[in-house]
């Protein structure tokens, strides 16, 4: 990172301001590598690598008895619920302008799709409606925003020529609505890809997607059966140009919610259960709350939730987060000259593009899962997996985005461009995608706890396991307002820069 | 008379761009805006979009088309108000018959024909300049305001565009930066400097020369 | 053109969304904790399912879940109407449940065992007493709801120590299953850890377990474990009689592979009372309000 070259203000170097947050970030992450648990636990790792190598060398596609039902799911799984999203989303971004809104938007996003479904595991089980609802939920609250910004963005010399009195109705489908209609389908695709990730994650916690026999597989040490699950799911992503056209997609989603499995029947009462005893924090059920001695309870309670609970899972998120995005942020500058043309010809490109979809297309929760396996329980598995994912997306971006800048014919070549040309230039782009992926970061943090690393998730997952409600819903609000906080902070520090990126899928 | 303005400042945010302004327009006439660029012409005809918006077609400088529609439905926009929501989305998706009838001799005087269909943002700047005037002329009324309408277009066009619009409308205001074309069509000229109007004559034995006034450092009027 | 395209594609998606599929059937649904490998417990219980549906002559089914809170959950929630729990999965469940009864348990479950294993680069060796070198070092348990591999493990390593055993360790997991924790302390991912005595008799037996390894270095002493629990509303949807008539036909499984698979001798009948100690430790170490 060079030094701007404001010549005129002064006669040594000086470091940008966006610089100058890249050191203290590294700072802070530097500080908090040596609170966090970075051991490899495992005393043999090796042998354990070379049989998952050797799965990956021998994928079983046949092993996997309920392959086609898996990929089925998945694919019925993130159909329904992203079109639940894209619909429920669009109708939201109207009311985008009212604060209520924004706010439902904003929690609804700040909670990661798996807690959505452990939440809704309790009121419908093992239904259909949870998958859905676990991944409509937060992906209407990410596609309000992105609809409304882009809604926003109308041409205003279009409405200046209307006639007076046109109906808001006819203003918004002729007017604000044509333009901001391919931004809306591309980013709805995208959000798709996003669904299927999702889908195949929720497995982990009992749907029957992908994840489901990926877990099983993984756990029994079926290599080659992962493998091929794995192997895929790649496809299915890789492919997604092609099958998931438009006028395909329609004609899916009418087929779709046929094939979603699980048991079907729901029941009032299970709902109101949850939503009027389960929540309820249990000093104050069936509680006198004229009782002194109830709400002296519920202090108790709260005080040993948020000091033995909360406060040592946000310590611990925050670590992670902080030492994973300063990793995210190395490894995507190392990762996008393997696809940019100013560095590598077409063979080396063609490697690279395959490097980057593996990583990118493997949700991170499974990364981590597979890194735990083979390195232990750790926050190393954490930040690897969460920097490799990471880093590959915004290697990618950056990688696109290098092949738009122009060089001189006689500029400079190898580690020479790649300082002095590429990056500089990049730089405060490659700032905006970090700091767009800083919240992600934060939400996948929270919800690694679940494999047992010690984030908030941990402490919700434990609080299931107990059959306590209460506290694991007061737990998922308090990561909830954590993110809202880290995407607040993110914006303010983007706007302070000046960085705006209009890549959408850098978000959510 | 249509509009009246006595003694108004015109401007925007940043403080008035033409002061003192008092013009009348009455129903029939046929206004040439000149002066040099800058000289307020846009602020003028803003301030009097302002007061007939309600009567006033309007051929923005920028034809502020929807990029994604097809000039039909560009067109078509000039009577959103005239029809019920539900029938415009219908024309939305499926463009009756009717409509199409009735907006393919305006597009087709405009030299649009093979264009029905394609989508404004795919046009060249000219192109999309006449898709502007098109919907103005669909959407018809009292009387047209335009910010230099044909500055896009080749003369011959120009005369097309002219010609459509003095005829479809009673009165018209386009701000000209053709001082030639201007004195050709309109019956009043009124000409802006120094953020004032400094003139404000019916058109008859108006020489080119006598507006060169206007025209502070340039020999001559020209496009 | 691309706007009406995406029209239909609109139109479509909320046909798509209203045709929501649901189907109702009365099958009597059971699950089972998921206290080991999967593929080992589809096996056991699709047996089981089909001899219950021959002798019940209802149409039973088997749901696996991935955890335990999800068995407890299901059964709760009335997705599931019997449930193989373990000892504290069962008490929370019929904590949750008002009505619902332990009718069966396994001949061996009234004298159910944990056994603390150490991988043998501690130099752990057999004891009678609870050995208390283990402190400090890295222990995993089973599943955060299981009964022998972490209500009674927590329970003697708390009355040893006096201390959580986020205290007494230098880590403490929770690797899941019984099967999982076997085979992360033979890798060394953890020195020590606590199991399901029957789940590591079985992967001895099958030679799973390198005993060069690891070993066990201490046995607990026994507790009530595993059960039969089932939902009290049974009688009102299959008719009087109906639980009496799964409780006859648990206890008159004697098919020896179906025992085989759990694996058990046999079944006895059981009560709510049976697992009173269990209730009480969990409260003891607060693992239930």
């Amino acid at each position: 990172m060079p030094p701007a070259a404001e010549t005129s203000s002064g006669l040594r170097p000086r470091y940008s301001r966006a610089v100058w947050v890249s050191f203290l970030f590294i700072a802070i992450a530097a500080a908090c590598l040596p609170f966090a648990d970075l051991s490899i636990s495992t005393l043999d790792p090796w042998t354990e690598m070379e049989r998952m190598l050797w799965g990956v060398l021998t994928p079983d596609f046949l092993a996997v008895s309920n392959l086609g039902t898996a990929i089925l799911q998945t694919v019925a799984f993130a159909l329904v619920g992203v079109a639940l999203a894209a619909v429920s989303g669009f109708v939201m971004a109207q009311f985008f302008h009212l604060r209520l809104v924004r706010l439902l938007c904003a929690v609804a996003r700040a909670i990661h799709e798996i807690f959505w479904a452990l939440i809704f595991l309790q009121m419908f089980g093992l239904s259909p409606l949870t998958g859905v609802l676990a991944i409509a939920i937060p992906y209407a609250g990410i596609c309000a925003k992105v609809y409304a910004e882009t809604l926003e963005e109308a041409p205003p010399a279009a409405l200046k020529v209307l006639p007076a009195g046109v109906s808001t109705l006819s203003t918004f489908f002729f007017v604000r609505l044509p333009d901001a209609w391919v931004h809306i389908k591309n980013y709805t695709l995208y959000r798709f890809e996003c669904g299927l990730r999702s889908s195949a994650v929720l497995g982990f916690v009992g749907l029957p997607t992908l994840g489901y026999y990926l877990e099983t597989a993984f756990s029994e040490g079926n290599y080659s059966e992962a493998a091929a699950l794995l192997m895929i799911f790649y496809v299915l992503i890789a492919t997604l140009r092609v099958w998931a056209k438009p006028r395909l997609l329609g004609l899916y989603l009418v087929v779709a919610p046929f094939l979603l499995s699980g048991s079907s029947q729901i029941r009032l009462d299970n709902v109101l259960r949850f939503l009027g005893e389960d929540i309820v924090p249990a000093p104050l059920r069936d509680a006198n709350l004229l009782d002194a001695g109830t709400w002296s309870g519920l202090a108790d309670w709260l005080g040993m939730l948020l000091a033995d609970q909360a406060l040592p899972g946000i310590v611990a998120t925050v670590l992670l987060t902080q030492i994973a995005l300063v990793a995210t942020a190395f490894l995507s500058l190392a990762f996008f000259p393997l696809i940019s043309e100013k560095f590598f010809g077409r063979f080396g490109r063609t490697l690279g593009h395959i490097f980057l979809v593996v990583l990118r297309s493997t949700p991170e929760f499974i990364l981590v899962y597979i890194f735990l396996q083979l390195w232990g329980p750790s926050m190393l598995p954490a930040v690897v997996a969460l920097a490799l994912h990471n880093g590959a997306i915004i290697g990618h971006l950056l990688g696109r985005y290098s092949d738009e800048i122009r060089l001189r014919p006689d500029s400079p070549v190898g580690i020479n461009r790649y300082a002095f040309e590429i990056v500089p230039r990049m730089y405060g782009q490659f700032l905006a995608f970090l700091f767009y992926r800083w919240e992600v970061i934060m939400r996948e943090t929270a919800i690694l706890g679940v494999l047992g690393i010690a984030t908030l998730g941990f402490y919700i997952d434990s609080a299931i396991a107990d059959i306590r409600l209460d506290r694991a819903m007061l737990l998922i609000f308090i990561t909830a307002l954590l993110n809202i906080g880290i995407d607040s902070l993110s914006r303010l520090i983007r706007d302070r820069l000046r960085l705006s990126t209009r890549v959408e899928s850098c978000r959510g | 008379m249509l509009l009246k303005l006595v003694k108004q400042d015109l401007g925007y945010d940043r403080g008035p761009v033409l002061r003192g302004v008092s013009l009348g327009i009455e129903a029939g006439d046929r206004i040439a805006l000149v002066g040099e660029s800058g000289a307020g012409k846009s602020t003028l005809l803003a301030a009097i979009q302002a007061r007939l918006r309600d009567r006033a077609a309007l051929v923005p400088q920028n034809p502020g088309l929807v990029a994604s529609l097809s000039v039909f439905h560009n067109v078509y926009m000039g009577r959103l108000n005239r029809h019920p929501s539900w029938y415009n989305l219908l024309n939305l998706a499926w463009p009756r018959q009717r409509e199409t009838a009735a907006i393919r001799p305006l597009v087709a005087r405009l030299g649009l024909q093979d264009k029905l269909f394609e989508r404004a943002g795919e046009l060249s700047g000219g192109q999309q300049q006449r898709v502007g005037v098109c919907r103005a002329l669909h959407q018809g009324g009292e009387l047209v305001l335009g910010d230099e309408p044909v500055s896009a277009v080749d003369s011959h066009q120009a005369r097309t565009v002219l010609d459509a619009l003095h005829e479809q409308f009673g009165t018209v205001v386009l701000a000209m930066h053709d001082v030639e074309l201007a004195l050709r069509y309109a019956t009043r000229i009124v000409g802006l400097k120094d953020g004032v109007i400094a003139l404000d004559r019916r058109n008859t034995g108006l020489k080119v020369s006598d507006l060169d006034f206007l025209y502070r450092d340039r020999d001559a009027p020209r496009s | 053109m691309g706007k009406l395209i995406g029209r239909r594609f609109f139109i479509a998606l909320a046909a798509g969304l209203l045709a929501t599929s649901v189907a109702v059937a009365d099958t009597f649904v059971f699950t089972a904790i998921p206290d080991q490998d999967e593929a080992r417990l589809k096996e056991r219980f699709g047996k089981v399912a089909t001899y219950l549906s021959e002798a019940l002559g209802v149409e039973t089914r088997y749901v696996p879940v991935k955890s335990y809170a999800a068995a407890v959950t299901a059964f709760r929630n009335d997705q599931v109407q019997l449930a193989w729990f373990g000892g504290l999965s069962g008490v929370r469940a019929r904590l949750l449940v008002e009505g619902s009864e332990a009718i069966a348990q396994g001949i061996e479950d009234p004298n159910f065992e944990t056994y603390f294993i150490a991988h043998v680069s501690t130099g752990l060796k057999p004891s009678q007493d609870f050995p208390k070198e283990i402190a400090g070092m890295t222990f995993t348990f089973g599943s955060k709801g299981s009964t022998s591999g972490r209500l009674m493990p927590e329970y003697h390593i708390r009355q040893q120590f006096g201390k959580s055993p986020d205290e007494v360790f230098s880590k403490v997991g929770f690797s899941g299953n019984h099967s999982k924790t076997v085979a992360l302390v033979q890798s060394g991912a953890y020195q020590v850890g606590a199991t399901n005595f029957k789940v590591w008799k079985r992967e001895l037996a099958e030679g799973k377990i390198d005993p060069d390894k690891l070993s066990v270095i201490w046995k607990t002493p026994g507790y009530p474990d595993y059960q039969w629990t089932i939902r009290g509303d049974v009688d009102q949807r299959w008719g009087e009689g109906f639980k009496e008539k799964v409780r006859q036909a648990l206890l008159d499984m004697d098919a020896p592979d179906l025992l085989a698979s759990f694996p058990r001798k046999g079944f006895i009948p059981a009560t709510n009372a049976d697992f009173q100690p269990i209730l009480d430790t969990a409260r003891e170490i607060k693992l239930i309000d």
